[in-house]
């Protein structure tokens, strides 16, 4: 039965020779990148290997070759205290050398001491300067986003909370990538089954090469056949505190400049975090705008097509007259007219996304003005629905997580697809299954509904409204926060009278 | 044959509010002024009031046997009435949720045809409700209590727009108050209790109540939800139809919410209909589980299947009912089995569990 067999999967590290220093020479063959040379010093000479690509030279000659010629040594201890890097360590492993060479340290090595190396860290630092947020702007608030750099990332998160109780573990993912992954939740705050959770799933991923944190979020999430994403991803680090603060557990993985948190709600994802900066009744107001957008992005396009198709009468007397002048010389039934418009719509937003900012600009005109005109004054579409879904098209750029637009702008079409078929019933039967398909969903097993099912009101706070801060007594029950309360209650401001 | 509901599973307490009384609020509420009216004319406020109290003391009953047993009525069958007689009892009752959940469906699917569609075929809609409960069901119990919260509020909106033709009612109606005999209201009441029928399902799902025993003042809360919604609904309609009117009107709540007018919208019935939908989703939904989930307790068969026959099932039953006489009888039929099964069966079952109890504590005495 050997067909049934697992394949052997890719193992990374796989030394063919016990030998170090023969395991050492024999790098060279296939990596061309892969230095060896001998330094001559007036204390002795001394080997060095390390990958060219990976190393910060600069660095490797300051603070290693300069007080290597200048001061005498004789043994690894004596070099170690002399020369200027920190991270230094003997070793006679073989995978732990490999790994180390990897990450950017060079290996060095004593002609008398064959069976061991001294490793020092000297690695090349490619990094991109901490910049504004693109895809989450806010108007006022903080103004940094996250790198691909994980040490970058995690001292912006220390930098917002800096207590002791903020826990980091590290782990490494991928056979092939071995992304390097941090966990962070804060210790007595955080639900620890939450975190055992997710380390637990992140742990069980066993694929080669892990893109990065939203990779790793749609191998660990709950549901796999859903359109809703179950953890917000931010890249902001602020979010990424306010998170922790809650209660969540967040993981980032280097190399991709997203933190994801869970578990999260369905309102979580509809939440910016400027509604915590602006005035609760402003921020309440831009949230109320958010979620009926939403509502309007995913329903305008389906009413349309359900009442022009099925229930004509709906339309009042004055209505009807403006809707036929503008339908009257269009040849296509209603749900070819809007499929037609959808799909523009969404070629406009997928090339606007995938060119340079400029020309994307460019392309945006040349969608909006002349398409949208052009194929109105053919008598393709009438330009009453060209309102409706340019309208519903701006409505879902309003949602703050990008996933979370991605799914708004998917969703719509089972929903027109079903009211050109069953018009208003079919409508509110796909809004039944959506609704059903909601309750279903979890979020690293919490509820995906909730506040509005379980029902919590407490938690309701912050759904539809952002309610003004002296209301947020207490963490979300959501998560099952080991400590509930986020600030102590004042005596002084109760029971007083007037004038008092 | 003891299981316990393990608590993830189960519901809060205050959930019951929403289970009893999204289960009450159907497709009884498009058309139960008519029935009852024909009774009690322009006193069938009172009849409807009066039905909630029978209820609201129904309710008390089933709690006493649920509270004794802290079990579902599967388990209660078998201790009162041994292994046979009870079975046959609960498949009776098993039955019974099935009939009503193909009622609630088929009426719905005709008012669709009568008010939206008249041509579409009924094994299409089916087809679709077939799927879309297994979906449902089969998310457990958790999914379709969460469905009556959301057939709660969703459709609220609906319920002030019912108010609406309160601008054309004539209130000297109702003068003078209790013209009708004692009899005819009566007669009145028991027709409500049809339309409030559905809370007869908490003696299956009781186990899937956290807390149970102190579940009852949601339960009462729900109850007296519906009692107020239906009073409401009956006081607005007699003041708006005659009686002569009342009576050749099938769905006067849909002719209600025809008369309704918006600047934007006409012909407010279509949405109210397509509303209706998620409102009759859970009673549908919570019929189904009721008797799917009875199934798998008397023959611990796994529910998964048993959902899916009772689908497939359906999707056949439903489209050869395809007149309205079919529909009409089966209405009858399943009404009164629904009265006796319920009025009388659960004062039944109160009252030997009655006895059992008196003669179990004089005996330990």
């Amino acid at each position: 039965m050997n067909f049934f067999k697992r394949k052997k999967s890719f193992q990374a590290a796989s030394p063919k020779s016990k030998n170090l220093s023969e395991w050492l020479s024999a790098l060279s063959d296939g990596n061309e990148d892969f230095m060896e040379e001998i330094i001559e010093t007036p204390y002795g000479n001394i080997k060095i290997c390390y990958y060219t690509t990976l190393i910060d030279h600069q660095r490797l000659n300051v603070d290693f070759l300069q007080p290597l010629k200048t001061t005498p040594w004789r043994t690894y201890k004596d070099i170690q205290r002399n020369i200027y890097v920190d991270d230094t360590a003997v070793t006679n492993d073989i995978p732990t050398t490999n790994e180390r060479l990897l990450q950017g340290f060079a290996a060095c090595q004593l002609p008398d001491r064959k069976e061991e190396v001294l490793l020092i860290n000297a690695p090349a630092d490619v990094q991109r300067e901490v910049s504004i947020p693109e895809t989450e702007f806010s108007v006022i608030g903080p103004q940094e986003a996250f790198v691909e750099k994980l040490e970058t990332n995690i001292f912006l998160i220390r930098k917002r909370l800096p207590i002791e109780d903020l826990r980091i573990r590290k782990l490494k993912i991928g056979t092939l990538s071995s992304t390097e992954t941090a966990v962070f939740y804060i210790d007595g705050i955080a639900d620890q089954e939450n975190v055992n959770t997710i380390i637990q799933r992140l742990k069980e991923v066993n694929f080669d090469d892990v893109l990065g944190a939203n990779a790793l979020a749609q191998m660990i999430q709950d549901h796999s056949y859903t359109v809703f994403p179950q953890f917000v991803n931010t890249e902001r680090p602020d979010r990424v505190a306010a998170s922790l603060a809650e209660g969540k557990v967040v993981f980032m993985s280097n190399g991709s400049p997203q933190a994801i948190i869970g578990p999260s709600t369905l309102v979580e994802l509809f939440s910016s975090l400027e509604d915590y900066y602006l005035p609760w009744h402003i921020a309440s107001f831009v949230r109320m705008l958010r979620l009926f957008s939403v509502g309007f992005s995913i329903l305008a396009t389906p009413v349309y097509v359900a009442v022009l198709t099925y229930h004509y009468e709906m339309i009042p007397k004055d209505l009807l007259s403006t809707l036929i002048a503008s339908r009257s010389n269009i040849p296509f039934p209603p749900l070819i007219e809007a499929l037609f418009l959808e799909f523009t719509i969404e070629l406009l937003r997928e090339a606007g996304a995938r060119l340079p900012t400029k020309v994307g600009q460019t392309i945006g005109i040349v969608g909006g003005i002349v398409i949208g005109q052009a194929s109105v004054e053919a008598g393709l579409t009438s330009n009453i629905l060209l309102i409706v879904v340019a309208l519903a098209a701006l409505a879902s750029f309003t949602t703050p997580v990008y996933q979370m637009g991605n799914t708004v702008r998917i969703i719509r079409f089972p929903f027109i697809v079903m009211s050109a078929m069953f018009g208003a019933i079919g409508i509110a039967l796909m809004l039944a299954f959506v609704i059903a398909h909601l309750i279903r969903l979890e979020s690293l097993g919490r509820p995906y509904l909730a506040p509005f099912y379980p029902l919590r009101f407490t938690d309701w706070k912050d759904t539809f409204v952002r309610l003004p801060y002296n209301m947020f007594q207490q963490r979300p029950q959501q998560m099952r926060p080991k400590s509930k309360a986020r600030k102590k209650a004042s005596k002084t401001q109760k029971n007083k009278d007037i004038d008092e | 044959m003891h299981s316990k509901v393990k608590e993830q599973f189960q519901v809060s307490p205050p959930m019951v509010f929403f289970l009893i009384h999204a289960m009450q609020v159907g497709v009884g509420m498009l058309g139960f002024q008519r029935i009852v009216a024909k009774y009690s004319g322009y006193d069938s406020w009172i009849a409807v009031l009066i039905a909630g109290v029978l209820i609201s003391i129904l309710i008390s009953m089933m709690y006493f046997v649920l509270k004794t047993n802290h079990n579902d009525i599967i388990e209660i069958h078998r201790n009162l009435f041994g292994k046979w007689a009870g079975g046959v009892l609960s498949l009776i009752i098993i039955l019974y949720f099935y009939a009503l959940g193909i009622l609630v469906i088929r009426t719905y699917i005709e008012v669709i045809q009568v008010w939206v569609f008249e041509d579409m075929p009924t094994w299409i809609l089916a087809l679709l409700a077939g799927y879309f409960f297994y979906y449902v069901i089969e998310g457990g119990f958790r999914t379709v209590t969460g469905l009556c919260v959301a057939g709660v509020f969703i459709p609220s909106i609906l319920f002030f727009v019912l108010l609406m033709p309160l601008q054309y009612a004539d209130f000297l109606n109702f003068l003078p108050v209790w013209k009708h005999s004692v009899k005819n209201i009566l007669l009145g009441a028991r027709e409500t209790t049809l339309t409030y029928l559905g809370f007869e399902l908490l003696l299956l799902f009781y186990p899937f109540i956290k807390d149970g025993q102190r579940s009852q003042k949601w339960a009462q809360l729900g109850h007296w939800a519906s009692v107020f919604v239906y009073t409401l609904l009956m006081f607005v309609t007699l003041s708006f139809f005659s009686e002569g009117q009342l009576d050749m009107t099938i769905w006067p709540t849909l002719t209600l919410l025809k008369v309704i007018e918006f600047p934007f919208i006409e012909r407010f019935e279509y949405l109210g209909i397509s509303l209706w939908l998620i409102i009759v989703i859970p009673n549908i939904a919570m019929a189904f589980w009721g008797a799917s989930r009875g199934v798998k307790r008397l023959f611990s068969i796994k529910q998964r299947y048993v959902i899916i026959v009772m689908m497939i099932v359906m999707v056949f039953i439903l489209p050869p009912l395809d007149n309205r006489q079919a529909v009409n009888t089966l209405n009858d039929i399943i009404s009164q089995i629904g009265f006796w099964v319920i009025v009388a069966y659960i004062t039944f079952i109160y009252i030997v569990q009655f006895i059992v109890q008196k003669i179990g504590r004089k005996r330990s005495s």
